[in-house]
């Protein structure tokens, strides 16, 4: 399993449920949650496979800032 | 899902038990020092000189964190309560056992002691006690349950045994914490008082 994590600007409910839509849609996330307590809106991922590049793709392409946050 | 049981592969984000240990000695320190309000992943991985991403690989949030630390810390603290403990022993003799391990685990585990006694206070309390209790709770109450029934202890509601049972041990020990008791009088826990408050609280719990 792939632990996958990402800085986000996702910081309300609405755009919460934006993500959810987006993110339980694809097959290969075992489980996510967003740490919107936190000051990078951590988006933190499950995965079967090293989808991170797709993950931004499409985070991006729904109109939210993503990118990965380092070790 | 077992956290231990991830397998990884070379290039892949890694567990390692040194950063977790890291990363639980600095929680308790922060959590006691700022409080739940002032703690933060942030500032967390700031004081373990590891990133917020290598963090968030660990616990999937601040609550994820404290209820995780929770657990470990009062399942590491009912191992010791229980060191030596058996819930057949006469009552006098359980309950010395009892105040003694508790006492030693304290003294011994200050920083974790009170990180254990602060959580218990907040609403992080409920799945920690939840998950810890399960074990622990059928062993003390058959403990309870043969010591009325051989009548070495009055039969009274819960909450009034445990109060007397062990709120006194726990006052000493929070009279240690401060190094003062009752209107500033320094003080110094020992066993001499600990043994001198445990016979009072026998001779009001035994008939």
């Amino acid at each position: 399993m792939h632990i996958l994590i990402f800085k986000t600007n996702v910081d309300t409910e609405e755009a919460h449920k934006e993500i959810s839509v987006l993110l339980n849609a694809e097959t290969s996330i075992i489980g996510w949650n967003i740490d919107r307590e936190d000051i990078d809106k951590v988006l933190r991922i499950e995965s079967r496979i090293n989808n991170t590049t797709d993950i931004i793709h499409r985070v991006s392409t729904a109109g939210f800032f993503c990118e990965e946050l380092p070790d | 899902m077992n956290e231990c049981s991830f397998i990884f592969v070379p290039g892949m984000r890694i567990r390692d038990t040194h950063k977790e240990t890291l990363v639980r000695k600095n929680a308790i320190s922060i959590l006691l020092r700022d409080g739940l309000d002032g703690f933060s992943m942030q500032k967390l991985a700031k004081a373990c000189g590891i990133s917020v991403g290598t963090l968030y690989i660990y616990y999937k949030n601040k609550e994820d964190l404290i209820v995780r630390l929770g657990i470990e810390e009062g399942k590491r603290m009912l191992q010791e309560t229980m060191k030596g403990f058996s819930p057949d022993m006469p009552f006098a003799e359980g309950l010395k056992k009892q105040w003694e391990n508790r006492s030693a685990y304290w003294l011994k585990n200050q920083e974790a002691a009170k990180f254990y006694e602060k959580i218990k206070r907040t609403h992080y309390a409920g799945p920690i006690q939840d998950e810890i209790t399960k074990s622990f709770r059928p062993v003390m109450q058959a403990f309870v349950k043969n010591a009325i029934a051989n009548k070495q202890l009055h039969f009274m509601s819960f909450e009034s045994y445990w109060s007397v049972a062990f709120g006194p041990l726990y006052t000493l020990l929070e009279f240690e914490n401060k190094g003062k008791s009752v209107g500033n009088r320094p003080y110094k826990f020992s066993k001499k008082t600990m043994y001198e408050t445990l016979e009072l609280v026998l001779k009001a719990l035994t008939p």
